[in-house]
């Protein structure tokens, strides 16, 4: 009797073990309809103002959460989201826009004027880093469906610039945790579930007014090594992956259940020269240390698909990018400008940091340097420290890949690079000049000249050097359809479906 | 006519294969110790230049300065060349982490084992506590709290080493102030650093040199541990550790970079594994015949 029991035993084991096999068979990503996407920047908060507001991971998910004014589209043009028209006064000095009528939070209440002048407040009391475009401006509400940003000065990039600026309801207190563990936006999902660091889940927001969209469930999870989210994508357990550097890009491409894609961006390369340092405080040094790096190999070798020689400080589909006169790559020019201006060769560089996919780009750079006598440190620095370092001017050449979500350069050179920035030791009266009246013009043909005459004073004072232009690759799944990829690194998926095979 | 067949049984166990077969971890060992020494001599190779053209090439091809007979890494650097001096850098920090640990842990050890008293409760309670902790934990975090150099893994990796051999010499000392010739010599009025020096520590020196081989081995793999995560050693350094981390992504594309090195420390951990138990057989933990 004990052992037909024991019989009895094994065979509901088996059986219920086979039961519970079909329901989870095929994984995260087969609910029909619902898509994983594999990250390599963490969410750390949904909150789209503070410090965290800025960085890639919050606009990620505040896209998809929140609505903005306006915002570029994949070919770069501005669209509206939530503001139907926006017109600047005769000087530019005022932005008024129209505000979209019917639109309805995720809760049912309607957005109205004050909830983007009462969010635009909140965005700039908590001081991140995106509010420097706007020190001084200010945001009425002057009717239910109108709202009037008043400019310090005049100022041309102002519908640009709101690209990272999202609207929240009004009376959202600064440190409301509570309410960003599941926030309420006018967005087309909604919050589902969060854990900060690891993985977000949404679902479509009915309410939103461009039609919920079709996909049952978007889950972002963070994936930090590059192997795990490359077998993920193969094994089907993610739907989408980007930031795929060049060495793996071939195995993806042999693989015919993917779509591999790159688009250009607007991100760029860019290692500043501290300028404040006594050793780097000459151009003519400055220019020979760029010399005597043959970034055209490094590129070449490194970044086959996805990069591309720079020849300006911005990238090519940035409004005020101007083509410049390449820098050559001569390093025995480059010794001999070194030795003239009695450049000290056995003091060390400091080059820093802060992610371990630059890790071979800084390295062959190095090495170039270390070719005509140039000792450099490379320091890799956690993200924390080397954001800490780099406000604090404490570096000799600082790395870091620079992306433009506004499209304009304004956001870049701008904002940047006038003496009262400080943020690389660089002053330029002249330089300053430019920058503001090219921010200030009207004119897109006359900004696009004025930020050509500043971009060749940088280029030729060797404010920095600007190796590379950046290309995104992209991996989706077959299965997914409706997706296309964002010059930005931060795709949307509110027009993305999922199909049967 | 019996006489005659066990002269041959004899001579046949005299030269039985399986004595050859203990050899092999000595052969292997001393090959190791002659490529760490030697091998930078004859080979050449600086960790910050790269050379992009000859990146991922596979073992055995032409790259721009000759043959590259194990491969190239993701920045044109020989893995030869690489595992040479990463053996260099394991035997060296191996040795001296090991000789420091040895040094504070006989002395410890030794003098807590025999003058016992309130010297030896805190000595032996510091030892527990310090055994409570994991030891990898505390040596990333004194690694990770420093700035990088060979003199920090070093002492980062004695840290934990020490603690074993002071357990062992305690023990031994323990057993040994009790016998014939320890009080005799007491009782004569031998002063206590020579019955420490003569009566006692020559005993120690057998489970020492055996726990000695078995920790350099755990040395190898901890710095080895140490480098891959990116901690301890500086850049300039040439590690195991950090080759085969610089490989890590291309395990399945160019698998040379972190496979080659991942089998030379391998197979020298588990020689000095065998080593250590041989010896270990032999002298034991401080039996004494």
């Amino acid at each position: 009797m004990r052992k037909s029991l024991l019989y009895g035993l094994a065979v509901a084991a088996v059986v219920l073990a086979g039961c519970s096999d079909a329901t989870t068979g095929g994984g995260s990503g087969s609910g029909s309809g619902s898509i994983t996407v594999a990250g390599t920047y963490p969410i750390e908060s949904l909150d789209p103002h503070g410090a965290q507001g800025g960085g890639t991971g919050t606009q990620l998910a505040a896209r998809e959460i929140y609505s903005r004014l306006v915002g570029p589209g994949t070919d770069g043009k501005l669209k509206g989201d939530l503001a139907t028209e926006w017109k600047p006064n005769a000087d530019a000095t005022e932005w008024t826009f129209t505000l979209r009528s019917g639109v309805r939070f995720s809760d049912g209440k309607p957005v109205t004027a004050n909830d983007v002048a009462a969010s635009f407040k909140r965005f700039m009391d908590l001081k991140g880093t995106n509010t420097a475009n706007f020190t001084g401006y200010t945001m009425t509400a002057t009717s239910d469906t109108q709202v009037v940003m008043k400019a310090t000065k005049s100022d041309a990039a102002v519908p640009g610039k709101l690209a990272t600026f999202y609207v929240i309801p009004a009376g959202v207190g600064p440190d409301d945790t509570a309410f960003f563990q599941k926030p309420v936006g006018s967005g087309p999902f909604t919050v589902d579930s969060f854990t900060p660091s690891q993985t977000l889940a949404l679902v479509p927001n009915a309410q939103y007014y461009g039609g919920a969209p079709k996909v049952s469930k978007v889950t972002i999870k963070k994936m930090p090594e590059l192997a795990a989210r490359l077998t993920a994508l193969r094994t089907g357990e993610a739907d989408v992956v980007w930031g795929i550097p060049d060495d793996q890009l071939g195995e993806l491409q042999g693989d015919s259940k993917l779509t591999v894609e790159t688009v250009p961006s607007t991100a760029v390369f860019t290692m500043w020269f501290n300028s404040s340092i006594p050793a780097l405080k000459d151009a003519k040094v400055r220019r020979a240390l760029w010399q005597a790096v043959d970034f055209d190999t490094i590129v070449k070798q490194l970044y086959p698909q996805t990069g591309s020689l720079s020849d300006a400080p911005v990238s090519p589909i940035t409004l005020g990018y101007v083509k410049q006169q390449p820098v050559g790559y001569d390093p025995d020019a480059a010794k001999a400008a070194l030795t003239a201006a009695g450049f000290d060769f056995s003091k060390k560089l400091r080059l820093q940091f802060a992610n371990a996919e630059f890790r071979q780009f800084n390295q062959a750079v190095v090495s170039d340097l270390q070719k005509i006598g140039v000792q450099v440190d490379l320091l890799e620095k956690e993200q924390a420290v080397f954001t800490k370092d780099l406000l604090a001017l404490n570096w000799d050449i600082n790395f870091q890949q620079l992306s433009n979500p506004t499209f304009d350069a304004a956001n870049t050179l701008g904002r940047l690079y006038p003496c009262a920035a400080k943020r690389n030791g660089y002053c330029n009266p002249e330089l300053d000049q430019l920058l503001s009246k090219a921010g200030s013009s009207p004119d897109e043909a006359e900004r696009t000249k004025l930020y050509g005459e500043a971009s060749q004073i940088i280029w030729q004072d060797a404010v920095g050097m600007f190796p590379m232009a950046v290309k995104y690759a992209y991996a989706w799944n077959n299965r997914l359809q409706g997706f296309s990829p964002d010059p930005n690194g931060l795709p949307d998926f509110a027009t993305a479906q999922v199909n049967g095979s | 006519m019996t006489a005659a067949l066990e002269l041959q049984t004899v001579t046949v166990a005299r030269t039985h294969p399986r004595r050859w077969l203990g050899r092999v971890p000595y052969f292997v060992l001393g090959l190791y110790a002659l490529v760490g020494g030697l091998g930078p001599l004859f080979v050449d190779y600086d960790p910050v230049h790269t050379s992009l053209q000859d990146r991922l090439r596979s073992p055995g091809s032409e790259v721009s300065t000759g043959t590259a007979w194990l491969g190239t890494d993701a920045l044109g650097r020989d893995v030869l060349a690489q595992i040479v001096y990463g053996a260099r850098t394991s035997v060296v920090i191996g040795v001296c982490t090991v000789l420091v640990a040895c040094v504070v842990g006989v002395a410890v050890g030794t003098v807590a084992g025999y003058f016992r008293g309130w010297l030896d409760t805190i000595l032996a309670r510091g030892i527990d506590i310090l055994l409570a902790f994991p030891a990898i934990l505390l040596t990333i975090v004194i690694a990770g709290a420093f700035e990088r150099s060979v003199l920090l893994v070093v002492t980062a990796l004695s840290a934990t080493a020490w603690i074993s051999f002071a357990r062992v010499t305690r023990g031994i000392a323990l057993s040994l102030r009790e016998r014939a010739w320890v009080d005799a010599a007491r009782v004569l009025g031998v002063p206590r650093r020579a019955i420490l020096g003569r009566h006692i520590l020559p005993f120690t020196i057998g489970p020492v040199v055996a726990l000695a081989t078995l920790e350099f081995a755990l040395v190898v793999l901890a710095e080895a541990g140490l480098s891959f995560l990116g901690i301890g050693l500086p850049n300039s350094a040439v590690s195991w550790g950090q080759t085969i981390a610089n490989g890590k992504q291309y395990l399945e594309s160019a698998w040379w970079i972190s496979a080659l090195p991942g089998i030379a420390l391998s197979v020298l951990i588990v020689n000095i594994g065998i080593l250590g138990d041989q010896l270990t057989a032999r002298y034991g933990r401080g039996h004494l015949n």
